[in-house]
């Protein structure tokens, strides 16, 4: 017979704190996504604590990397003009937990495109994520486009892909059509990386 | 502001008044000879008499560099604001602009320009008269379409144009050569290739004024009264780059279908001079929708290769 799993539910006080958990429970061979979410949203926002990696962009939003997870995630930090938008993006077979530190993000959610996709793409849900809320994704749910629609505010949001990857599609929304795409840094734990 | 600002804080270069509440900005600002960046968002700016009366002349119209009125109540660009010459940023997203003032060109300074979030219908083609612009955002607005001038803001990089009415773009869009950002999701572009076959037979004036065009026919200005002078100065040449026509007020709008830096296939506005001008590879077949799309990458994928990387919405 079986022991029943322990899942304790951690809560991170400081940044810090949060990235030492991720550590200790990407160490183990079984991941619980809800763990992991559970830990993101438990994190209090306190911006002394993440402003050294919230740099931002006048053109477009910002990735800066805040620890590499020993190759098991990457944790980053992007940063949200206001009118900024991604594209229409996968997230290559890896999990996506997405925690807003600042502000507000509106996250559209989309079906993926028929295999010789040539119709606008299916909008499944929208809806628009509060300061310390956390979202998850991955392929088998979807697609998404995550924009800051404030005209006024900026928003940052804090990232965590398991495993990590650096390129993904990007879809054209009125054909569904798939481009790939490479991802670049804007910052590594703190300093510039321009490319 | 209270009154005796300038007298406690006469070094003050940065001020930020944003969510106070503010109904009007008051002359005490002009009296701040280093201040550079002015941050009003969110208040209740808009009414006559919200910003001080003689800002041109004051150190402040060359002193402000950056100056944030978004989510106030402005319905309109107040004009007070077009004589800050040394104006780098200004923002007025999130109120309720119904259009953009011509004299914006005055802005000589002008490299952001954020109008996200209003009312504006349409573009001023002097918008294009900023020598320095470089981030200019028309996002979430009722813009039905984009003046083919645009393509001279040769420092643009970046163009935001999602959530709005265009069906089309102007062909020249492909002359931004600095252009990184481009994005156009929410707007309701023309997907299938449409032809406008609405065409008004061409005058006998304009059939003369072509003749005179492609023919070279010599004439002085003495030989014409004035008027026909000027009317013969405003031929425009045919797109189609192997037809050597030209044209005055006689065109067919024609909306083809151009496979865009090869992510995206955009509408542009083609101005050809009668129906019968168009791409040479397209002579056999005019009803394969594949046909026409395929022959129209033939005259803009030069231009198209040319810009950087796009990323579109």
């Amino acid at each position: 017979m079986e022991q029943p799993v322990q899942t304790e539910m951690w809560k991170a006080q400081s940044l810090e704190e949060l990235v030492r958990i991720l550590h200790r429970i990407f160490a183990e061979d079984k991941v619980s996504v809800e763990e992991v979410q559970t830990l993101m949203e438990s994190y209090e926002s306190n911006p002394e604590e993440w402003l050294q990696y919230a740099k931002f962009d006048q053109y477009r939003y910002t990735r800066n990397l805040v620890d590499n997870g020993n190759g098991k995630f990457n944790l980053m930090i992007l940063c949200w003009g206001e009118g900024h938008g991604s594209s229409i993006h996968d997230h290559t077979d890896s999990h996506c937990f997405m925690k807003i530190l600042q502000g507000n993000l509106k996250e559209t959610l989309f079906e993926w495109p028929e295999k010789k996709g040539n119709g606008e793409m299916i909008k499944k849900s929208e809806r628009v994520l509060r300061e310390n809320q956390c979202a998850y994704i991955n392929d088998s749910i979807g697609l998404h486009r995550v924009e800051n629609i404030s005209h006024t505010e900026t928003a940052v949001s804090l990232h965590l892909y398991s495993p990590p990857f650096d390129s993904c599609n990007t879809f054209d929304q009125r054909t569904g059509h798939k481009h790939k795409v490479k991802m670049t840094f804007y910052s590594q734990y703190g300093e510039r990386t321009p490319c | 502001l209270p009154a005796g600002l300038s007298q406690w804080f006469p070094a003050l270069e940065v001020l930020d008044v944003s969510g106070t509440g503010l109904a009007e900005l008051g002359a005490e600002l002009l009296a701040l000879p280093r201040l550079h960046t002015l941050l009003a968002k969110n208040n209740r700016l808009g009414g006559p008499g919200s910003l001080p009366k003689g800002l041109e002349q004051a150190s402040l119209g060359r002193s402000l560099r950056v100056l944030n009125l978004s989510g106030n109540r402005f319905p309109e660009v107040p004009p007070a604001l077009l004589g800050l010459r040394g104006l780098q940023s200004l923002s007025l997203g999130g109120n309720r602009l119904h259009g953009i003032p011509p004299d914006i060109q005055e802005l000589r300074s002008l490299e952001f320009l954020y109008l996200g979030g209003n009312f504006i219908t349409s573009i001023p083609p002097e918008l294009a008269n900023l020598p320095s612009l470089s981030y200019l955002v028309l996002c979430d607005n009722k813009i039905q379409s984009i003046p083919p001038q645009l393509a001279q803001l040769h420092s643009l990089r970046s163009l935001s144009l999602h959530n709005n009415l265009l069906t089309y773009l102007p062909r020249e869009i492909l002359n931004l050569v600095h252009l990184e950002e481009l994005s156009l999701r929410g707007n309701p572009l023309v997907v299938r290739f449409v032809r406008d076959l609405t065409y008004n037979p061409p005058s006998l004036q304009e059939l003369a004024g072509r003749t005179i065009k492609t023919r070279n026919v010599a004439y002085a200005p003495s030989d014409l009264p004035e008027n026909l002078v000027r009317y013969l100065s405003l031929a425009s040449n045919c797109p189609n780059p192997k037809c050597g026509g030209v044209y005055f007020d006689s065109c067919v709008r024609q909306i083809k279908f151009v496979d865009f830096c090869g992510k995206y296939r955009l509408p542009l506005m083609h101005y050809l001079c009668s129906p019968e001008c168009s791409s040479p590879c397209s002579s056999a077949s005019q009803s394969s929708t594949s046909q026409s799309e395929s022959d129209s990458e033939d005259e803009a994928s030069v231009a198209a290769r040319r810009m950087q990387k796009v990323l579109l919405g």
